[in-house]
């Protein structure tokens, strides 16, 4: 199957720290990749690398053949590159339901006297995103809660908001910094299903960077570890870990020791 | 699903509407009842009050987009409300006919929107604060500097608007126009508030890197956001010149940018009801030290009440009242 989204040769320096060096990966369309490694590994900056937080020092990054390089990170998501953080962002004085809403930015919206004047055509989107935003929180299992105040939630309720907010409309590229983070063992298996679920509905190519190892040998069938910066091992997650390379950068276990 | 705390009261969100409905129409109703009691019942002089209230509150709505939504703090906002002040003023001397004068007001109020969106775009929290200042000063100083025109620091009068019968500056007609930009402002800002703009922008203010990583175009929200409190600030202080009848730079000055933004954060920042109560503070307090005879108080007074603002109801009155009814089981959510 031809690539979705390409790595060619990507380096990310910050001054004299190569944080990213010489990293290719392939994704098709549809694949699910845990991207595991040690602290300072460069996970989170190949992330910000392809969602465009961070611009790449040389190499070539593509998505369907479309050069991402001179894209801001908004013009990606446009495109359907999305990411979500280590620490969620929402908007903490409104609800869940509007904090979802906020991620039908990326569907074609009216002008702004259109928006102003309440024109048939942005009636005709309030709609159809008023649609989206319920079919997915209902999905996510939000409907509950969906006229909260996200700053009264406990933190798994609020990840799941910033989930469903990057897949109300549908993206193309999904990724996520820790998901996982800061939830109990209960949550984190709900979790799972919700990705599971969304993942196995369809087209969706997903990189999840996670340091929950169990998590990504149940959810991944692929994984890359990275370490110092470079690709260590690929694979499926037990090949990967069975690694005497990612053995080592993980315990400092020494190959045949 | 598990990740949904478990919760006491059970949740019907999407039948809320209906019960919402009637608050809205209760509302309605009484506020419309209000409206035509402020002229029949009270003085000329409590109605020409009423009327400044509303203009002050179309010049805080905007603010409101520029700083309570977009969370850009903007320190220029009196000098686009005076803006349209002298476009009224100036429009006597110069010849310009009335019905070009609201298109010249928004166009101007555009550039001059874009003039301190584009330099500032960068800028965020007090130093985007001190460029915005920097642009208040600049237009105190215009006005200042062209006294064959503006007559200076000593203001010029305005020749009222009239259309046949009608007169800006008699008592209700005073009120019936600014009630008609107030009523358009506070329906533009209700709309804007539903739109994906209104929502772009609080994204902008709480979290520049997650709306980029949701595909919202920060730049272009900031300066519609510009645009869109200039023009409003531009709007009103054109109403306010035919209304008053008389403008100086001293209504436009740092002072009442400082007092516009207090009024939208004891409002409450983001919130329609809180650009209201905000600007019936700025507008009515210090009236009422003018009455007892002590007009120099209401600094010390406003100092104060920002004061116990910040530090007890950072959310501003509208919360204030929400924490209230939620205290006493009037709650519904």
């Amino acid at each position: 199957m031809t690539a979705l989204l390409k790595l060619d040769r990507v380096s990310v320096r910050f001054g004299g720290l190569a944080a990213v060096t010489d990293v290719t990966m392939a994704f098709s369309p549809g694949s699910l990749t845990g991207l595991i490694g040690p602290n300072g590994a460069g996970k989170t900056t190949l992330l910000n690398a392809i969602s465009g937080f961070t611009a790449i020092t040389s190499g070539h990054i593509a998505m369907n053949e479309i050069d991402l390089s001179p894209l801001s990170a908004a013009e990606r998501a446009r495109l359907g590159v999305v990411r979500g953080f280590q620490t969620v962002r929402l908007l903490e004085r409104e609800t869940v339901f509007d904090n979802v809403l906020v991620g039908c930015e990326r569907l074609p919206q009216p002008g702004l006297l259109g928006q102003l004047l309440a024109l048939p055509p942005e009636r005709r989107c309030r709609a159809r995103d008023l649609a989206a935003t319920e079919t997915t929180l209902r999905d996510l299992g939000l409907l509950p809660i969906a006229h909260r105040r996200v700053d009264e939630l406990p933190f798994a309720s609020r990840r799941l908001t910033e989930i469903a907010r990057l897949l109300v409309v549908r993206p193309t590229v999904l990724l996520l910094d820790e998901p996982a983070a800061g939830l109990d063992t209960r949550d984190r298996r709900a979790l799972v299903e919700s990705i599971r679920t969304y993942h196995e509905a369809g087209g969706l190519t997903t990189i999840i960077i996670e340091h929950d190892i169990e998590l990504v040998r149940r959810l991944c069938p692929y994984s890359v570890a990275l370490d110092m910066g470079r690709i260590i091992a690929s694979g499926s997650p037990n090949e990967v870990l069975s690694e005497p390379a990612v053995q080592q950068a993980y315990f400092g276990v020494r190959s045949g020791a | 699903m598990r990740l949904v705390p478990d919760l006491a009261v059970p949740h019907r969100p999407f039948q809320r509407a209906a019960g919402r409905r009637h608050g809205a129409l209760f509302s309605a109703v009484a506020l419309t009842a209000a409206w035509l009691a402020i002229p029949v019942l009270l003085g000329q002089y409590e109605v020409f009050i009423a009327a400044q209230v509303m203009i002050y509150a179309v010049a805080t709505l905007g603010l409101d987009i520029v700083y309570g939504r977009a969370g850009q703090l903007s320190l220029a906002h009196a000098s686009f409300f005076g803006l349209g002040a002298y476009t009224a003023a100036l429009s006597g001397p110069l010849g310009i006919p009335l019905w070009v004068q609201p298109e010249l007001v928004v166009l101007l109020a555009i550039a001059g929107g874009i003039i301190v969106a584009v330099p500032t775009l960068r800028l965020s929290g007090l130093r985007l604060a001190l460029v915005t200042l920097l642009f208040g000063e600049l237009f105190d100083w215009a006005i200042d500097h062209s006294l064959a025109l503006t007559g200076g620091s000593q203001g010029m009068t305005v020749a009222p608007m009239t259309i046949g019968p009608f007169n800006s500056q008699g008592t209700v007609d005073a009120y019936l126009l600014a009630s008609i930009i107030a009523l358009g402002a506070t329906l533009l800002t209700r709309q804007l508030a539903r739109s994906q703009l209104g929502r772009r922008m609080l994204a902008v203010r709480d979290s520049e890197l997650a709306s980029a990583s949701l595909g919202v175009p920060i730049v272009h929200t900031k300066i519609t956001a510009f645009i869109l409190s200039a023009v409003f600030a531009g709007a009103a202080g054109w109403v306010y010149a035919y209304v008053v009848g008389f403008v100086s730079p001293t209504t436009f000055n740092l002072f009442a940018s400082v007092y516009f933004l207090v009024a939208v954060i004891l409002g409450g920042a983001g919130r329609i009801t809180g650009a209201w109560l905000g600007s019936a503070y700025i507008v009515l307090v210090p009236e009422v030290f003018n009455l007892v005879g002590y007009p120099n108080l209401f600094p010390v007074l406003g100092g104060g009440v920002l004061i116990a603002i910040a530090l007890f109801l950072p959310g501003g009155l509208v919360e204030g009242a929400a924490l209230i009814r939620a205290q006493l089981g009037l709650h519904r959510r």
